[in-house]
Formats: C-alpha cells, structure tokens, sequence
C-alpha cells in the first residue's frame, strides 16, 4: 500500500470578493489527508463551505492560500492542458445535478474520457461494458440521458467518472436529485467499489444517511472543520445515530 | 404588472434578445432593400431593356418571403425557448391561460414591432449607402432609385406585424396545449437519429429529382418562360431541403458507426450536429439559397459589368484622343492611369484635306474595327492598306478631326511632301488605357475640355469612344446594380442567418462545453470540435449554393455572352468572405462558450 495520502489539503482558504469590495471568507484554514483506499465524508450545513472545499480538491477553483496535492502532486498550479489532462486522469466527478452530456446516449458519455485518449474502439466498448456491469446499467447504455430516472443517470456519471480508473472519486451530494431506494442503491454500489476495488472515496453530503456509509466523517462549518468521526467497528445504524447526535451539537 | 412581467423576461436574457433582436433587424432590412427594388417599377422599367426582370423580381420576392418566414419561425421559437419556462412558471403560480395568452401577445408582437422599425431604418441606411457606392462605382444613372420608398416600408411592416401577430397566435395556443412539466423541461430533449433507412432513401431519392427538375427547368427558360422561374423556384427550394435532410443524417449515422467517431471528441461534435438535426437541416438549407442567390446575384452583376468595356471595345480602339491640346486638356490628360499606350500624330489641313504623314503611319500604324466574319477585329492601317480602308477610316477616326474640318478629307501623304505642305500644323494624340471604367473622370473631362475647345456639340461630332461608353453603361450599369445591391442584400441575410443559428444555441451550448472542461477535455480539443462543427454548418449549404449557381447561370445565357466566361472573379471574393465570416463566428462562439479558465 502506498505511504503518501492519496488527497493532501494544507491549510486552504479562500475568500470571495475582491480586496477593496465586501469580502467573504469561505474557507478559512482547512487541513486533512484521505488515505488511499479511504471513504471519507464531508458534512455541513448549507453556506458552511464544503462545495467550496470540494470545488477546489477538484481543481474547478483555486485556493485564496494553502495547497492541494492529489496522488503527491500539488494541484493548485496547474493550468492548461496539464489541468485539463489531470483532470482526465487523476479525479473522477459525481455531481449532484448530473452533468451528462444529454447530446450522447448513456454509453457516449461514459466512453467519452477513452475516446478523448484515442483509445481503440473495441477497448472501449470493453471498458464501458465491465463499468456498466459493475454499476448495474448494463441494460440502459443506449438511452440518452433524458431517457433515464435519476438513479440510473447518476450510476452514469459514476460510470464515467470510474471508466478511468482515477486515484479519487469526488462526490457533491451524488444522492441530492435521487428518491431514497436510487439513493441507497448508489450508495451501496460506491461502498463495494470501495471495498472490493479499492477507490477512494470523497463525498460531500448533508445528509446524514449517506454519509453513514463513509469510514471516517469531518464536520465542516464557518469554514473550518470541526469534529471528526470515524466509523470503526460500529454498525452502520450506531453510526448513523452517532452522526444525528452529533450534528445535533454541533449545529448549535 | 403584465407589462413589467412580460418586459422583465427581456432584461433578464438580454444578450439572447440582442441576438435574436439583431437577427431580426437584419431580416426586416434585407427585406426592405429588396422591396425598394422589387416593388419601384418606374426604376425597374428605366434600368433594364429586358421584359422578364420584374417578374424575375416578382419570384425573388416569393423566394425571399419563404426564406423569410422560416427565419421568423425559427426566432420565433428560440424566443419561445427563452420563455416557456419563465411562462409555465407563471402557470403553476397560478396565472390563467388568457393572461398568459396576452403576455405572449405583448411579447412576441412587441419585439417583432420594433425590430421591423428599427430593420426598416437600418435597410433604408442600407439602402442609400450601397446605392450610392454603386452609383458612383458603376457611373450608373440608377434613374428612379430612391433609398426611401413609401411602397417598400408599407410592405414590411404589413409582412412582418402579419407574421408576428400569427406567431404570438402559434405561440399562444401551443403553449396552452402542453402540459406544464414538460415545458419546464424542454431544453434538453434529444432527436434521435431514428428515420428509417427507407425514408432517408426516398427523400435523397426525392431530393435528386427535384433538383434535377429545377435545374432543367432554367436551362429552358426560353421555351417554358415564366412557368420555367415558378418550378425551378419551388422544386429547388425542397430539393436543397431534402437533400440536406437526407444526406446529414445518413452521413452522421454513418460516421458515428466509424472508427472515426471513437477518437477524441468526434462522437461529441457528431452529437452536437444530431442533435437538433430538423432545425440545422431547415437553416442549412436557406443558408444554400442564401448563398446561391448572393453568389449568383454577384456573379450575375459582373457578368454585366464585364460586358460594358467588352462591348465598348468594340466601337473603337482608342479609349481617348486629344486634338492639339489646350493646358485644360493636358492637366486632364495628366490624370490618366494605367495608360498602355499613347500615340502621336501630326496633322496640316488646308482647304480640302487633313493630311497625315505616311511615315508615321508606317512606324505606327492607326487603328480600326473591322467587322469580319461575324466578329469584330482590329486592324492596322497604313499606307499600304489605306486605300481599301479609307471609307472606314474617314469615318472612325472622327475624333483625329474637329467640327471645323467638317468639308475636309484625309488624305495620306509622304514624309517629304507633308513636310512641305503650309498650312498649320497640329498633332493627335491617340490613349488607350487599361482600365476605362477607373478613367471615366478624366476622359470625361477630357472628352470636354476638347468639346469646349473645338466647338464640338454633339457626340456624333466627337466620335470619342466616351459616349458609347455612356450608352452601353446606360444599357448595363443598371443590371450590374441590381445584381450587386441584391448581392450585398442576400449576403447580409446569410451572415445573419449563420450568426443567429450558431449564437441562439450558445447559451445551451455553453453547459455542454463547461462539462467537458470539468471532465478534463483539452481546451485545444473543444476548440478543435467547435470548429468542426460550425465548419460543417459552413461547408455544406456553401458547396450546394455554388451548384446552385452553376446550373442558375445557364438562365443568362441568352442575356450574357459569356455567363460562365469569368467565374474566378466572383468566385474568389465569395470565397474569401465566406472563410472571413466563418473565422470570426467561430471567434466569437468560442468566447462565448468556452471559459478560458474553469474555476467554477
């Protein structure tokens, strides 16, 4: 196993407005490791900063100070082709409004990171069948995204997130847009690509059920994280209670 | 509170009404410039000795009107577009279908209402601004042009008010009629590439034969006449339809099952192309006609421009001769240009004769048209042919004599003898000039200051190959005008169509490429697709339009002596606008829709 964290976040904040307008400190001194093989969870309530924190892990914003290193490499210097191919390789995306393409059918989309790298057609039929398997879409890969409910367009874009094989899976409320059998299904399907394939996992929720599935838990709010809470040896339902009580607390 | 609701939804998108407001403005003036033709017979009458012409503008205007509408439906729904979802919004609050009904009407007839003012302002600047540049250009006497023309503006706006009053109608009743969730959600449903592959067929098939029919149709003008315009007119128009409808779906179908589709952001691009594949098949076709007729209305326009120095050129070989000159004539004289040769010869007259030295003649022979065979040819006279050539020559070299040498011949003498004759000496200079259209200034005020010195009063007197310029100028500057103003006209429709298809689905587009940034695509790549595709939209309708007007130039042949005879010229200057037009569209949707820097 490997030594180095697999997401390295060093004293990161970042503050929205210029220097002489209204400001706002969104982040304001955030550090932590994910372990490689991790599934870690990040909660807040809303305006507490953690899509700001999650924008800037994955390289969609940049940090007013501190660094971001993924996989060893410092992230927030990248520009250009490099980003854009760190990007492509590096971090796979789960959004909670989706972001598929709705101009490609569900088996376009997620072969679209392999076409980008002129990978040859058979290989990705192959790589798009075994993620499509896995996530249990097999049947619907040549629906196009409007074609689809909510639960099977988020197993697509985790399809397409995974089909690279990338060192961290970033997920922003991947459940948010989902009823509550979608919801558990997804979750059930990333916590046994955690377990069996070893993909770390970044999830960034407020809600408590779906951050139950996650090993280890920081509470972020006004920017700065709070308390952490890590899973162990609890089942899943004293976790879940656990982490009710404490956002009971820590809310306040 | 309607008012403030139905002109927030403006504010709120301005950029997407700039566009379709501009888009709109653009067609209303086109279609004015065309009127303040089409619909000035008196001008019509006076600038074309041919019958047909206003019957040619007679289906011009049916062709623009349907060019026309599908613009205005295809705006019509991108402001729909805009809408339905502000609308169906107001419906789940509660607003009831007639207040809706009324918000649109407002809406719609209101943007249709000032984009005609304004499009008619614009197109009578238009108007005026290329008339006038045509008419100086062309030394045209465009008699009856007039850049504001009451028929013109009451056509346009009785033409357009029509189309957006039955427009907000449409857009009221269909708005009613779907269901509310489904208006809330219309941005971003695919069209499936789902026609069968017997339908693609017939239609290619249909396609084919149409145009097969229209282009056979102008090359028997003469004995279908009019009917002849009618059917190439209609069968052409869905001919380019169906072809492009056809043969793009069939084309992306195919290069989506390549190897080719599989490598980069091909199958994107392929995709982008597909997906609202019904409304690009109808543009792309009106960019072919708009193309076509630009091109042809271009091409057309110096085919009859090149006729007049063809024609002139057959009257006489010297472009200008002074008769010894006087200082006004010689500051005139100085301002030629592109002179490729001067000749000078002297002349003694006394009571009988205007003589000539032989041996001048000899060094340099004089020059005349001769008509020989059905053709007209120059020929070089001199001492030795004189004799067989002097009726003509008495008559042609009219300019080497002024109106008081009325009663006198020519007569050729030796160096010897012309150098002993008494009478007064005086020398003739012969200009022939590259370009005469670039020279009409000068040679017109040479033509008069010798008039003036030497009391000539008529152009028969003169003789100078001036007036036949003026006369076949006459003849032709006024086709040549219209062909170059409905270029210009056609032209700034077509970058206008271009422009409001591409620019209308930016904002949709936009999302599309910003997900692809955040999914790790090279900004190199989307630049790479954006041209591809806006390359597509491009090349098509252009390739079709020059086969368009390569069969549409078979209709002049019998008023053009050579209608294929010089196709570069225009060709090239299309060519170089279109690409010019094309890099600035792409320029311009890519700073709209990718972000030079992904940082939310």
């Amino acid at each position: 196993m490997q030594t180095q964290p697999v997401v390295s976040v060093k004293a990161v904040t970042k503050t929205y407005g210029k220097p002489n307008q209204k400001q706002f400190q969104a982040l304001k001194g955030v550090t932590f490791d994910v372990q490689p093989g991790e599934f870690v969870g990040i909660m807040g309530a809303s305006g507490s900063g953690k899509t700001t924190l999650l924008n800037i892990l994955s390289t969609l914003d940049r940090p007013t100070s501190g660094t971001v290193a993924i996989n060893g490499r410092a992230v927030t210097g990248l520009t250009g082709n490099a980003l854009a191919d760190f990007r492509a390789h590096q971090v796979g995306f789960i959004f909670q409004d989706f972001n598929l393409l709705e101009n490609l059918t569900a088996r376009e989309n997620i072969a679209l990171p392999l076409a980008l790298q002129n990978m040859a057609t058979k290989a990705q039929r192959d790589a798009v069948d075994r993620v499509a398997a896995t996530l249990g879409i097999a049947e619907v890969l040549d629906h196009y995204p409007t074609e689809l409910s909510g639960g099977q367009k988020q197993r697509v874009a985790a399809a397409r997130a995974l089909v690279q094989e990338p060192a961290i899976l970033f997920g922003d409320e991947p459940t948010g847009a989902l009823d509550s059998t979608s919801a558990k299904d997804l979750l059930d399907t990333m916590a046994s690509l955690n377990r069996e394939q070893g993909v770390a996992i970044l999830l960034v929720t407020h809600d408590p059920f779906s951050a139950s599935y996650a090993q280890r838990i920081m509470f972020i709010k006004d920017g700065q994280i709070g308390t952490e809470l890590v899973h162990g040896t609890k089942s899943q339902e004293e976790f879940y209670q656990e982490i009710l009580q404490t956002l009971g607390t820590f809310q306040q | 509170m309607l008012r403030k609701l139905a002109l927030g939804g403006i504010r709120s998108r301005f950029r997407d009404y700039a566009v379709l407001f501009s888009g709109l403005v653009i067609a209303s003036a086109v279609f004015y410039m065309f009127l303040a033709l089409a619909t000035n017979t008196a001008f019509l009458k006076s600038n074309s000795f041919i019958a047909l012409t206003s019957f040619v503008f007679y289906f011009g205007e049916v062709l623009l009107v349907i060019i026309t509408v599908v613009y205005i439906v295809y705006a019509n729904t991108f402001l729909m577009s805009m809408r339905q979802r502000d609308y169906a919004m107001f419906m789940m609050l509660g607003a009831k279908g007639r207040k809706i009904a009324q918000l649109i009407f407002i809406e719609t007839v209101s943007v249709g209402l000032l984009a005609t003012v304004v499009g008619t302002g614009v197109g009578i600047g238009l108007t005026t601004a290329a008339g006038n540049l045509l008419i100086n250009m062309l030394h045209a006497p465009a008699t009856h042009f007039n850049p504001v023309w009451g028929p013109a503006v009451l056509w346009t706006f009785v033409f357009f008010l029509g189309m957006f009053v039955l427009a907000a109608f449409v857009n009221a009743g269909k708005l009613l009629k779907t269901p509310v969730l489904q208006l809330l959600h219309a941005d971003t449903t695919p069209n499936r590439l789902q026609q069968k592959r017997s339908v693609l067929v017939l239609q290619a098939i249909g396609a084919i034969v149409l145009l097969a029919i229209g282009y056979w149709a102008m090359t028997q003008l003469g004995t279908l006449q009019l009917m002849g315009i009618g059917l190439a007119l209609v069968t052409i128009v869905m001919g380019t339809y169906l072809l492009f409808n056809a043969s793009l779906v069939a084309l992306i179908a195919w290069l989506k099952r390549r190897r080719f589709a599989a490598r980069g952001l091909h199958n994107f691009t392929l995709s982008q192309l597909s997906f609202r594949i019904r409304d690009y098949t109808r543009i792309l076709a009106v960019v072919a006609m708009l193309f076509a007729l630009a091109l042809g209305a271009i091409t057309v326009g110096l085919g009859f421009q090149a006729e007049i120095p063809a024609l002139v050129n057959q009257q006489a070989v010297y472009d200008v001769v002074t008769v010894a000159p006087n200082a006004a004539t010689r500051r005139q004289v100085a301002k030629l240009t592109g002179v490729t040769a001067t000749q000078h010869y002297q002349e003694k007259t006394d009571r009988h004769y205007v003589y000539l030295d032989a041996s001048a003649l000899a060094r340099h022979p004089v020059q005349l048209m001769d008509y020989q065979n059905g053709k007209t040819v120059r020929v070089k006279v001199t001492a030795a042919n004189w004799e067989k050539y002097a009726d003509m020559a008495a008559q042609q070299l009219s300019t080497f004599r002024v109106p008081a040498d009325a009663d006198r011949q020519f007569k050729l003498v030796p160096a010897a003898r012309f150098a002993q004759l008494a009478g007064p000496m005086r020398t003739v200079t012969t200009y022939q000039v590259a370009d005469f259209g670039a020279n009409y200034a000068p040679i017109k005020a040479i033509v008069a200051a010798q008039a003036k010195q030497h009391d000539i009063k008529s152009a028969t007197q003169s003789g100078q190959k001036f007036y036949s310029y003026e006369l076949v100028n006459g003849m032709f500057s006024g086709l040549a005008f219209m062909g170059f103003f409905l270029g210009i006209a056609f032209l700034a429709m077509l970058a206008s169509t271009l422009m409001f298809k591409i620019l209308s689905g930016a904002s949709y587009d936009a999302k599309r490429y910003l997900m692809l940034q955040k999914i790790g695509v090279r900004p190199r790549l989307l630049r790479a697709s954006v041209r591809q595709e806006i390359g597509a939209l491009f090349l098509f309708p252009g390739l079709l339009g020059v086969v368009h007007v390569l069969f549409g130039l078979k209709m002049f042949t019998g008023l053009l002596r050579h209608p294929y005879g010089n196709l570069l010229v225009p060709f090239s200057i299309f060519i170089v606008l279109y690409v010019v037009y094309y890099l600035l569209t792409v320029w311009l949707y890519e700073s709209i829709v990718i972000h030079r820097d992904v940082t939310a």
